[in-house]
This record gives C-alpha cells, structure tokens and sequence, in this order.
C-alpha cells in the first residue's frame, strides 16, 4: 500500500473516534455540536506530555483521556438536562470557547535546545513521540486501529448488556426511562464523560500522526461533521457512523473522483439519502434484521 | 471614556441589528416548523456572491445589488426547502428525528453551498461597494456609517412589518394557526406545505437583506459569510429565546452590545469568548433566554 493510501487509511480511522464519541452522545438522545473540543483538548494534553515531559505515547493518551472525560462530566454537568437544539448550541458554545482559549494558550519550554510547546494561533508542533521512537507509517496505522477495535469491542460488550438497554431507552424516552426507576442524568452523565474520552483518544491520536496542532483544527466544521458521519451511516449500530466516516473520507477524498465538485456531489447525495432514509444506512430497522436473519441462519 | 463607551454602545447597536436581522430569519423558520435551517446562512452568502458577480459584471447601483442579493438568498432558500424541509414530513418536536434529519440534511447543502460559491468565485476575498461612499455622518463627537444607519432602520422596520403581517393578515393568520395547531389548521383548509415555502421564502428574503447591508458594511465578501451568518443568527436567536420574534431582536442586540463592549475593554479573541460564555451561562440557567428574564411569563421551552 502506498503512503497517501496508508495517510487517508489512518485518517478514516483517526476521524471515526471522534464519530464514535458524537453517536455515543445521540443514541443517548443528545445532539452535541462540541465534541471536537474534547479531540483537541486529548492532542494538546497527549503532545503536551510527550513533546514536553518526555513521557511515553501511552501514558500521554491516558492523561488525555482523563482530561477528555473530565472535561465531558463538567460541561455535561450544566447541559445534560437541556435537549435538542439547546444542548447542541450549549456544546457548541463550550467547544467554540475552548477552541479560543487554545488560542490563548502560550506555554513553552526548551526541550534539547528547542522551544516546545503550544504558542497560541501559532499551533504546537514538533510532537514527534512517533518518529523519534521508528514507527512506521504502516506500524502507526495497526496502532490506530488496533485501538479502534479495542474500542468498538467495548461499544458492542456495552450494546448487548443491560447498560447499552439502558442508554437506549435513555435516549429514546427520558420519562419512561425514569419512572423505571433509571437514574436519567447519571447514566447521561456517564455516556458524556464516555463519549469525551473516546473523542480524546483520537485527538491524542491525531496529534501524533500530524505532529503539528493548531486551534483551527478543531472548529465547529469538524464537530458538526463528526456528527453528521453517525446520521448518515446510521444510529443502529456502532459500523453507523464508521460507515459516514468511510465514506466521505475514504470514498469521497482519497479517490477524487468528484475533483473540485466533492461537496457538490457529497452534499447533495446526503440530503437525498436522508430522504430516503432519515435514520441513516445503517438504523435500527436494518440492523435488527440483519441480526434476526444471522440468528435464523445460525438456528438453521 | 464616557464618549468612548457612548461610541460603543452605538456601533454594538447598529452591530446588533445586523444580528437581529440574521436571528428574525432564523426565528421565523425555527417558530413556525420547529427546525433548525444550519443552511440559512449559506444561502445568503450565495446570494451575495451573486450581487458581488453582477457589480463585477455591471458594476450595478446598491438598489439592484440589494435585489439581486434578496432575490439569489431566496432562490437558495427555497432550494434548501425543497431538498431538506419539504420531504421530511409535517411539523415536528424540536428534537424529533424527522426534525433532526432536516438539519443534517442542511449541513449537507452547507457544503454544497460554499463549495458552488467558491467555484463560482474562486478568489479568497471580493471587494464590495458600499451603500454610500463618503465620510460617515458625524453627531457631535459620535459617527455612524450609513450602513449601520440602514441596518438598524431596517431592524426596527422588519420587526414591525413581521408583526402587522402575522397579527393582522390572512398569512399571518394561517401561520398562528399552523404554530397553535398544526393538524387543526390542516382540517380548515390551510395549505399547510404552501405556508412553509411561503414563510422560508420570507426568512430568506430577511436573510438577503441582512447579508446585503452586511457585505456593504464590511465592504467585502468572502466564503466565511455563510458560516458568520448561520451562527450569529443562531446565538442571537438562542439568547433572545428560541422562537420568539421580540426575543430575537433583543438577542442580536444583546449579541451586539457584548460583542463591541467587549472588544473595546479586552481585545477580539476575548470577545468571542465572552459571548460564547454569554450563550453558554444562558443556557445553562435560563434556556428560555433573555426574553423570560425581562417578562417573567412562564414558558413552555426547556
């Protein structure tokens, strides 16, 4: 495989956490426009503590994903309890201020005789944990989906359990779920902070595939397409929006077809999709008919 | 200082009635169909990349420019209706996933959108003329362009005329009708669908003219309007009160106010944030928004 295929295999996979992170949030009932706040504060954070303290990728991504989930429950905390468009301009209102605090953000120190660190608009390069240590572009992207694996086994134990039930029902009928006896703000509580470390996971990701971050990257452009990419590939399984990932930046930008036109082309083939089917590939009427034909096949 | 703080209270006012316009837009697809249009400023950016095409072809007075921006935002409008609104069924709870699948569906031809307006024009950044090419009117110690003279007369107008129109005409009539009841309304004969091309034609038509005195005040036009556009109008929208027309204006006035008193005491970066952490206070408090702090009525919105 060549080394722009390799480059757009390890985008898809890096995007679809922060696809992921955006479903988790909708099956849950919630829209949110924010979650590229949480992507990019798991790259400052991951860059910030192998670029400047010398740690490990591993242990960087587990403070990134600390700080993604923390940063999830303290805005969700506030939020949750709006819906709709509420709490997708509330989320957006939060990401648009964490993206200009980034922006703000000046701190930098000499590491081996060379000023590291994020410099405000100017962006934090030299996050280079991944070259110095002779990874590969083909040993990063098993990296990257090895861990996406590890997370999509975690979302579908999560699914066939009574937890994934009950973020379902969650998102389906708050009022019912709660006259159940379901503890509706802290099972959205728990999908927020959940959903916040996924999202951080793939910045810390992303940040060491670029090994350049700047505020720009996480505007709202990136949180309402992460968003979308879970509407267009469907809401009945977590392959939904991996499906919207693989196919706007996997189909659409790697093959250039559409060379110049990719929005045009893109943009309306979405809207008529969701005419078609306004839940997605991939919903939940397809998914359980696909599952009932397996368990038929397998009785069989 | 106290000219400086009157001086900026002015230009946030007039700042603000730009966004009044773009929420007043906004509102009045959001209170009549329940759904978000992320397209709605798009539309108006294409519309004037259509005016900023013809002053390059004919170099076109302000009267038809303004026209041409209208008229481009509406035909924009009505094709985001027809693709995304029309087909996803009848009025539904904010929320709701026909209502959802609108605004995604919008998002889409967001990008569709700029993309047109880009390969249309491709350069980053289009002069535009001015409404009125001289020193701006001087009042005492203050000025004020006429651009924003226009924008805030047209605000109040536009408000104005909203209201007459919905209170006191058949349109209007069927509009509340479909608001109260929409199932009612269809059982008395109103032409439901026909009611919401018409009132997305209206909003586009708001929408155009906003965008007209806004390119004319800036002075330029670039692919960045339909964004600016879309997420003003929303948070001046949000902060007046979701789906109130009052409420809208009083947001964009707000917006307006915090915006350049804001820029004025710490810098541009700072007043972004500000009003972010405005939107967000807000919400997190009084999501009904600021116009449930000034009346105090009980609201139904949460």
């Amino acid at each position: 495989m060549d080394e722009y295929a390799l480059g757009v295999l390890i985008n898809m996979g890096l995007f679809s956490f922060l696809a992921l992170s955006a479903y988790l949030l909708l099956i849950a009932g919630e829209l949110s426009f924010g979650q590229q706040a949480f992507f990019g504060v798991g790259a400052y954070a991951a860059g910030i503590g192998t670029a400047m303290w010398g740690w490990p990728l591993p242990l960087a991504a587990l403070l990134a994903m600390a700080l993604g989930a923390a940063g999830a429950w303290l805005v969700g905390l506030p939020t949750l309890r709006l819906r709709g468009l509420y709490f997708a301009m509330a989320t957006l209102a939060a990401a648009e201020m964490c993206r200009i605090l980034f922006e703000l953000f000046h701190w930098q120190q000499e590491v081996d005789g060379e000023r590291v660190g994020p410099d405000g608009t100017q962006g934090f390069r030299g996050i280079r944990w991944v070259l110095e240590h002779g990874i590969e572009q083909a040993g990063y992207a098993a990296i990257v989906f090895a861990l996406l694996a590890l997370v999509l086994a975690a979302f579908f134990l999560a699914e066939r359990s009574r937890l994934g039930a009950t973020v379902r029902m969650v998102g389906e009928d708050p009022e019912l779920a709660a006259v159940l006896g379901v503890n509706v703000a802290r099972v959205k509580l728990g999908v927020a902070a959940a959903a916040g470390a996924v999202a951080a996971l793939g910045g810390a990701l992303y940040a060491h595939h670029n090994t350049y971050i700047e505020p720009r990257n996480f505007d709202i452009m990136l949180g309402v397409h992460s968003l979308a990419y879970g509407l267009i590939g469907g809401l009945g399984t977590a392959f939904g929006p991996l499906l919207g990932v693989a196919l706007d930046i996997g189909l659409l930008e790697s093959t250039r077809v559409f060379q110049g036109y990719r929005m045009v082309v893109f943009g309306g083939l979405v809207a008529v999709l969701l005419i078609v089917r306004p839940r997605g590939l991939l919903d939940e009427t397809v998914v359980n008919s696909i599952a009932k034909r397996w368990r038929e096949r397998a009785a069989a | 200082m106290l000219v400086d703080l009157i001086q900026n209270t002015l230009d946030g006012l007039a700042l603000g009635s730009a966004y009044a316009l773009l929420a007043l837009g906004f509102t009045l697809i959001f209170g009549v169909l329940r759904r978000a249009n992320l397209a709605y400023g798009p539309a108006i950016m294409l519309g004037a990349y259509a005016a900023t095409w013809v002053h390059l072809q004919f170099h076109a007075g302000f009267l038809a420019l303004a026209a041409v921006t209208i008229v481009g935002a509406m035909l924009a409008g009505a094709y985001v209706e027809r693709l995304c609104f029309a087909p996803h069924g009848r009025r539904a709870r904010s929320g709701d996933a026909a209502a959802i699948a609108s605004m995604v569906g919008s998002f889409a031809l967001w990008m569709q959108l700029e993309e047109i307006a880009t390969l249309w024009l491709p350069k980053h950044l289009y002069a535009f003329p001015p409404l009125y090419d001289g020193p701006p009117l001087a009042l005492g110690p203050f000025t004020l362009r006429l651009e924003y003279v226009a924008m805030l007369a047209c605000a109040v107008l536009a408000c104005f005329g909203l209201h007459r129109l919905l209170a006191r005409t058949r349109f209007g009539l069927a509009v509340r009708a479909i608001v109260d009841q929409t199932d009612g309304a269809r059982l008395a004969g109103i032409n439901v669908p026909r009611v919401f091309f018409l009132v997305f034609a209206l909003a586009s038509a708001l929408g155009g003219l906003a965008g007209y005195l806004i390119a004319a005040a800036h002075e330029q036009v670039t692919p960045m309007l339909g964004m600016w556009s879309t997420l003003k109008g929303m948070i001046a929208m949000m902060l007046g009160g979701l789906g109130s027309l009052p409420g809208a204006v009083v947001g964009g006035v707000a917006l307006g106010l915090i915006e350049s008193h804001s820029q004025w005491l710490l810098g541009p970066q700072y007043r972004d944030l500000i009003a972010y952490f405005v939107l967000f206070a807000l919400l997190a408090a009084r999501p009904a928004g600021l116009r449930s702090i000034l009346t105090r009525k009980p609201t139904l919105a949460a």
